[in-house]
Formats: structure tokens, C-alpha cells, sequence
């Protein structure tokens, strides 16, 4: 009841005329933020600092949110219509999105992605208004030896997202950890693997591996057989609407990656993208037809769609709450909240219930506008389909060189992007999953660093990893779900003969 | 282009108000304006302290009208700032290229980590300062900074968490304190954690035992209803707000203090006049109300000092800082 209040109290703020105003600027902008690769949420943020400075600190805390978990929804877009991840958090959807656009369903898979992303918003911010404090717990329980096990839990999806041949799979994903070793090692400020370079000091960024891998790749191959030149068949669009047992059939996926998502998003450092790839290696594990995932299956565009966006609300919970962020977006939403005379953390519930509440109330609303107005427009972004394919393809170039260019202003950076390109042609070519790659280069950073701080603080001791009931439990999920891949057929195979 | 009306009258009417501000004026701060936009680095990711450091400014003078030109916040992100040096260090003499600064200046080449350092760039002045602050949970047996010290004596490998890697602020700052207890600094159990806000709940959770970081990024976290509890602060004197009631080290018997700074500087080589332009106009920026309010907001103290001053206070933290990291064993010998 008193959570009700709450709420009442902060729709009463959040349907403020100008607060409305703020919301759809904020999502209007987001999701135009999200569709553009490379111009992600973290310097929109930025930029919009010195503009809400002057505001009132719930009006520039809603338009901020506004703008980030905009950027989220709309970043599906180009991930299902060019196959280029518009924000991190949507890498996973172009698994399933890009072949159902292929197939002439990219309506469809638009449709579905902002289905995913309204309901998986919603469901998070139910939990966010609900448990948020007793959530902070949870955030809190995860130090060095739980993060390691959780990063173990998300690398054994490897097997899942290896299609064909589990060695080449486990090859890609050792690459991807290999990637993501490069640059300065936190834990002892050595270099590595950098080659006396500045620019690689901080390592590669995870987008120019996925634009290069994902985008450029596509276009090379298409070029390679010869494509580039052929008209794109007229229609490619297909129908938004969804079949009853469509319907029936994402609703689960939906349901189960909403949750899973707002848990990943409430550990500090894990968030969207983490959350989206467990989303996505969750259903193709339970699904029964899930080895059509990858080649058009719509449960895999609307798990990670859910995840990706109910991650982005849970990401809100340190920040409100213990006021630490967990990610580059929130440590931006943070500086500016402090800017603006706010400091989160446990007192600011208390304190400032305008901001806490006003901001999960414009939420809502700030959802549904973002459904109400990406719907209408599908039919218009997926006209880009209907280019003729050597200015589709051209496009596509322009977009991830701008996008990689506008996040570093290195052309070291493009030359980057261009090898990756190179490297996921290869790949392709030679039966070598991407996924894998890109989910390796993405965990095995925390998984390395959180390893080496936990055996710090031990003292070198292995057995902490067992001694933590949390890690204990999250690798003995890992190991199981290893070992039950390998016991099912067999023990299938004893009962067939017994 | 100088003699343009209206550029004369603004410096007519910035001089006053230096003078007022009890600055001393160099003769040539009148010769010389920005006559193009000035770009504004914090050579690391928005949302740290650099870019909180390069926004802040930028705005205060933009809205108090200080200068006729605009200051572009610009993030050159990489390295922890080797990136943004190695740039600007090629653009020798550019009187319209400035970047926010604090110890890591210092620290990252000391590691090896870039080839410049400060004695490439020109000092402008040093803006603000914040302080160390070590922290315990609420729930702790150590009630004192002594407790803590005696702790560390009896079980060296006590975890301390930290905000930054080895070598660089907090690491520096929690060494330089063992050494000034009497412990040895390279045997502190040192953990880096990717920012202050992560060491802190790691904290909270109970996976260190203890934690250092900036007291202006944990006072959001203590005060009432807190789960964390400060045993002490770097600075010589005691802080304000929800810090007042932390004692010094200093009080507790441990003759330590430790400053993380923050200015700017220039390209290497930046015309004198330009940096008595720049010395006098973020001295004009301290006295206004706009950047007092921000200031408070964002828990910083005032710590200004000229380009001269600035200059001879980098070279004596550069003489402080190797000494620590030669005892911590981080510098190639």
C-alpha cells in the first residue's frame, strides 16, 4: 500500500506538464541516440549536463533516465535492419533479428523487439518501485569471488552459441578473451599486449569489434557472392502483426529474460549487454526448437530485448539506492545528479522521495510513449530495407565508420574496425561462430579482473571461490550446465535400450 | 582583430575585477584575448573527475560571462590520460588548448605508462583540492585510525580497497600513511577496484576490510543511516558538512597529509600572456557565486594557485611520489 502512495505521489510529479515534455524529449531523443551506432547514451548524456543543470533535479533526472533507456529500445533497430548493434545492449538481438529481416520479416522482428522492450520495461520498474531497497543487498552481496562465478556462468553460453562445432566455438570465444586482455591491467598497471601504442592503452572497444565482426562482415560477404549489385526483392517488410501463437510463444521468453535482466542490471558493472546475452543463451538452452536460434527464431529477438531494457532499470538501482554506478551511463547520471545539488545513496529516499519517486513514475509513462511511438515508425525504418542494395551496403559502411570514428576520434580506431571486418569474414567463411567471440571479449575482463582481486584478498587461496555460498551455487549451475548437454543423449540412450 | 570596441572594454572591465579579487595582475594580461573557441580537455570518459572538472568550469564561465570566447569540453579518453598528453604534447605553443590535471599527471609516467609528463605542459593553476578518507563498515572492531594501524601491524595481509591501480592515488596515499605509521608501505594488501563507488560497496558487502578513496566521492555514503564509518582524513585541517565530525590523522597521533589536487594546464609552451589570460580569468572564476554553489555541490575546496606557484608545487608532489613508489617497489631502479 505504501509503495501505492509512493507511486501516486510520484505520478503526481512525473504528469507535471513540463515533466511530460521532459519525458518524450527524452525518449524521442533516445531512441533516435540508440538507432545510430556508435553515438550511444553515455556522451548524449554528457552533453545534456550543462542544459539540466538549471533544471529541477526530478525534471532533469526524468529527461536523463528518458534518454538512456530510449537509447536501449531503440538500438534494436539497427541491429535487426543492418545488422549493426546500434548501443552494446543490443548485440545479442541481431542473432535473430538480422536473419528475420533477411527472410523479409523485418517488420515483425521490429514489432517484436519493441514488444519485448515495453513489457520487459514495465515488468523491471514494477520490481525497481517494489524491492529496490532490499535490492541493494543483493547488489552489495556480489564482490570479487561472485562475480567470477557469474562470469563462469555466462562463458559456459559459449556452448550454446557454438552451433555446429563446439571446438571452433571454444577458438572464437578464446580469441575474444584474448582481445579483451589488451590494454592496461588494473590490477598491476602493466601494459599488455598494447605494442608500445597509446591507442591501445585502453584496450578495444567492444562496439568496433562488434560493428567490424556483425556489420562490416555482412557487407564483405554480401559483396564476396556477388550480391552487391542485385535489387533487393520488392515487400521485404513483411507484416507487423503477430500470430496468436506467436504471441503465446514469446511470452515466456519475455517473462523469464525480464527478470533475469533487472537481476544482471542491479550488479554493479554486469548490466545490458551482459544481461541480454544471458536472456538470449537462457531460451535457446530451454527452447525446443532451439537450434533454429540464430537463423530467424522469435524468441531469440524478444529474450534479449526484454533483458536488455528490465537491465537498464535494474541499473538504476545502485545508482538510487547505494548511489554507486554500475555502469559508464549511470557514473554520467550520477556526476549530473551531484551537479544538481543531489547526492543518491541511502539517505536520498528520505530525503529527495520527489526525485526517487517522480523518476520510476516518468518511467512508466516513458515506456509507453516509446511504445506508442516507435509502433507507427516501423513501417518508415524499415523502408531502409527497400534500398537497392549497393546504397544499402554503402550505408551500412558509413554508418559503423561514423559511429567508431564518433566514439574516439581515432582513425586508428576505423583501421581497427576494418580488421575485425576482415577477421568475422574469415570467420564466416570458415564455419567459425561470431557470438562466442563477442560474448568472451565482453566477460572476459570482469572475469579476469574479479579472479585476481578475490585471490588477493584470500591470499592466494583457492577455495574461497567454493567457501561462498553464492559463487559455490553459480558454479555448480555452470558445471551443470556443461555436464547435462554431454548425460542427456546418454542417459536418453541407456533408457532408449533399457 | 584585438582592436576590436568590444574586446577592450571586456578586458577593461575583467582587470577591476581581478584586481578586486586580490589577484596579482602580470602586465601582460591586457595584450591578450582567445581569439577562437578554447578547447577544453579532460583527457579521460564523461563522468570522472576530469570531466566533472572540465564541465564545471566551462559553465561557471560561460554563465558568469568571463570570457568572450567559448569553452569546449572536449573528453579524450584513454591510458588514464596518456592518450589526451601524447596530443596535446604535439601541439607545441597553441595558446587555445587547455586540459584538467591532477595527480595522475604525475603517477602515470612514474609507472612507465606515458612518455610525458609534467614538465612538458604548461601550468596554468591549481583550481580545487579533495582529500583521502579511510573508511571502515559500520559494523567494524576498529574504532580508531590506531586500531586500524595496529591491525595492519599484527596482519599485513588486511585488505584495503582503493578506487585506482597500484601506483596511482589511492594507492599512493594509503602507502604514504602505512610508512608514516610506522608499518612497512609495501606490504599493504592493496586491492584496486575500477572506481571509488565499487571499492565502497565492496566494503558494504564485506569483501575488504577496509577502503580508501576521495572524501568527496564517499560523503554521499556516510552521514545518517550509513552502513560505512571514516576512521580519518588526509587533510591538515578538519572538513566540512557531513565530514566534520572525522578526525584528521593528524590529530590521532599520525603526522600524514595527503592532497589530490585538481588544476589545468596548457600545451607545452603556451606565450606567458596567454597564461596570465587564463591565470587571472579562473581566478575570477573561484570568487563568483556560480562556481561557489557548484563547488559545494560537488564537495571541493577552493586551493588556487597561480601558474608559477602551480608549477613548483607539481615538481615537489613529482619529488614525494617517487619516494613512495620507490618504497613501494614501483619504480624501475
Amino acid at each position: 500500500m505504501e509503495a501505492f502512495n509512493n507511486l501516486m505521489f510520484g505520478f503526481g510529479i512525473a504528469l507535471e506538464p513540463m515533466n511530460i515534455a521532459y519525458v518524450f524529449g527524452g525518449v524521442f531523443a533516445g531512441t533516435i541516440i540508440g538507432m545510430l551506432p556508435g553515438l550511444g547514451p553515455i556522451s548524449a548524456l554528457a552533453l545534456m549536463i550543462p542544459v539540466t543543470f538549471a533544471m529541477e533535479p526530478s525534471s532533469g533526472l526524468i529527461l536523463m533516465a528518458g534518454v538512456y533507456y530510449g537509447a536501449i529500445f531503440g538500438g534494436s533497430s539497427s541491429s535487426i535492419l543492418l545488422n549493426a548493434p546500434g548501443v552494446a545492449g543490443t548485440v545479442a538481438t541481431s542473432f535473430d533479428g538480422y536473419p528475420m529481416a533477411k527472410q523479409g520479416m523485418a517488420g515483425k522482428a521490429l514489432a517484436i523487439a519493441a514488444y519485448a522492450s515495453f513489457i520487459g520495461g514495465t515488468i523491471s520498474i514494477v520490481f525497481l518501485m517494489m524491492v529496490a531497497p532490499l535490492l541493494s543487498r543483493v547488489a552489495v552481496a556480489f564482490g570479487p569471488t561472485e562475480y567470477f562465478a557469474l562470469m563462469v556462468l555466462g562463458l559456459t553460453a559459449v556452448v550454446s552459441l557454438s552451433d555446429k562445432s563446439l571446438v571452433k566455438g571454444l577458438i572464437a570465444a578464446v580469441v575474444g578473451v584474448m582481445i579483451s586482455i589488451i590494454g592496461i591491467d588494473l590490477q598491476t598497471g602493466t601494459v599488455r599486449f598494447a605494442f608500445g601504442t597509446t591507442h591501445l592503452l585502453d584496450g578495444i572497444d567492444f562496439l568496433v569489434v562488434a560493428l567490424g565482426i556483425f556489420a562490416l562482415a555482412e557487407v564483405f560477404y554480401i559483396l564476396l557472392r556477388g550480391g552487391g549489385g542485385k535489387e533487393q526483392p520488392r515487400n521485404a517488410i513483411g507484416s507487423l502483426k503477430l500470430t496468436r501463437k506467436e504471441a503465446g510463444e514469446i511470452a515466456g521468453p519475455i517473462g523469464r529474460s525480464s527478470v533475469l535482466g533487472f537481476f544482471t542490471g542491479v550488479l554493479p558493472g554486469a548490466g545490458a549487454t551482459i544481461g541480454s546475452f544471458l536472456g538470449y543463451s537462457m531460451e535457446k538452452r530451454i527452447a525446443k526448437d532451439g537450434d533454429t536460434f540464430g537463423k530467424g527464431n522469435i524468441k531469440g529477438v524478444a529474450a534479449p530485448e526484454a533483458a536488455n531494457n528490465a537491465a537498464c532499470t535494474g541499473s538504476f538501482v545502485p545508482l538510487l539506492t547505494l548511489g554507486v554506478p554500475g555502469s559508464g551511463t549511470t557514473a554520467v547520471l550520477l556526476g549530473a545528479l551531484l551537479v544538481m545539488g543531489i547526492t543518491p545513496g541511502p539517505a536520498m529516499l528520505a530525503d529527495r522521495p520527489d526525485v526517487f519517486w517522480g523518476v520510476i513514475a516518468s518511467m512508466y509513462i516513458g515506456n509507453i510513449m516509446l511504445l506508442v511511438l516507435n509502433l507507427p515508425l516501423i513501417p518508415y525504418i524499415a523502408k531502409i530495407l527497400e534500398m537497392p542494395r549497393p546504397l544499402l551496403l554503402s550505408l551500412i559502411l558509413i554508418f559503423c565508420m561514423v559511429g567508431v570514428y564518433g566514439m574516439s576520434f581515432s582513425v586508428i580506431d576505423l583501421l581497427f574496425l576494418l580488421g575485425f571486418g576482415l577477421l568475422g569474414l574469415g570467420m564466416r567463411l570458415f564455419g567459425f561462430p561470431a557470438a562466442p567471440l563477442i560474448l568472451a571479449l565482453i566477460l572476459g575482463d570482469i572475469m579476469e579482473e574479479s579472479m585476481r582481486r578475490a585471490l588477493q584478498i584470500s591470499g592466494g587461496d583457492w577455495m574461497v571461490f567454493i567457501d561462498k555460498p553464492i559463487s559455490m551455487w553459480l558454479l555448480i549451475i555452470a558445471s551443470l550446465s556443461l555436464i547435462l548437454p554431454v548425460v542427456k543423449p546418454l542417459l536418453q540412450k541407456l533408457r532408449a535400450r533399457g | 582583430m584585438f582592436a576590436k570596441p568590444h574586446l577592450v572594454r571586456l578586458t577593461a572591465i575583467a582587470l577591476p575585477l581581478a584586481a578586486a579579487a586580490g589577484m596579482s595582475t602580470t602586465a601582460q594580461a591586457d595584450d591578450w584575448a582567445p581569439t577562437r573557441s578554447i578547447e577544453f580537455i579532460a583527457p579521460a570518459n564523461p563522468g570522472g573527475g576530469w570531466d566533472t572538472l572540465v564541465r564545471t568550469t566551462s559553465r561557471v564561465i560561460q554563465e558568469e560571462g568571463l570570457a568572450e570566447r567559448n569553452f569546449a569540453a572536449i573528453n579524450v579518453p584513454g591510458g588514464g590520460g596518456a592518450v589526451a598528453w601524447a596530443q596535446i604534447a604535439r601541439d607545441s605553443g597553441n595558446p587555445h588548448k587547455l586540459f584538467a590535471t591532477s595527480p595522475p599527471i604525475i603517477l602515470v609516467p612514474l609507472a612507465g605508462a606515458s612518455r610525458y609528463d609534467h614538465t612538458d605542459f604548461t601550468p596554468v593553476a591549481r583550481l580545487i583540492t579533495d582529500y583521502s578518507i579511510l573508511l571502515v563498515r559500520d559494523d567494524s572492531d576498529y574504532a580508531d585510525i590506531d586500531d586500524l594501524v595496529e591491525a595492519l601491524r599484527e596482519r599485513p595481509n588486511l585488505s584495503v580497497g582503493g578506487g585506482s591501480a597500484p601506483g596511482s592515488m589511492d594507492h599512493i596515499s594509503i602507502a604514504g600513511f602505512a610508512s608514516a605509521a610506522g608499518l612497512d608501505a609495501a606490504a599493504v594488501n592493496y586491492i584496486p577496484f575500477s572506481g571509488g563507488g565499487e571499492a565502497m560497496t565492496n566494503l558494504m558487502g564485506g569483501h575488504v576490510e577496509a577502503v580508501i578513496t576521495g572524501a568527496g566521492e564517499a560523503s554521499g555514503q556516510l552521514g545518517e543511516g550509513s552502513e560505512l564509518r571514516a576512521l580519518g582524513v588526509s587533510s591538515p585541517e578538519r572538513l566540512g558538512g557531513v565530514l566534520a565530525d572525522i578526525p584528521t590523522y593528524q590529530e590521532q597521533g599520525i603526522d600524514y597529509t595527503f592532497d589530490i589536487w585538481r588544476g589545468v594546464m596548457g600545451a607545452p609552451d603556451m606565450p606567458a600572456e596567454a597564461v596570465a589570460y587564463y591565470e587571472d580569468l579562473f581566478a575570477q572564476m573561484l570568487e563568483t557565486d556560480g562556481w561557489q554553489q557548484a563547488r559545494d555541490q560537488l564537495g571541493w575546496l577552493d586551493a588556487y594557485q597561480n601558474s608559477e606557484e602551480f608549477g613548483a608545487f607539481l615538481d615537489e608532489q613529482k619529488e614525494l611520489f617517487s619516494e613512495v613508489l620507490t618504497e613501494l617497489g614501483l619504480i624501475g631502479q
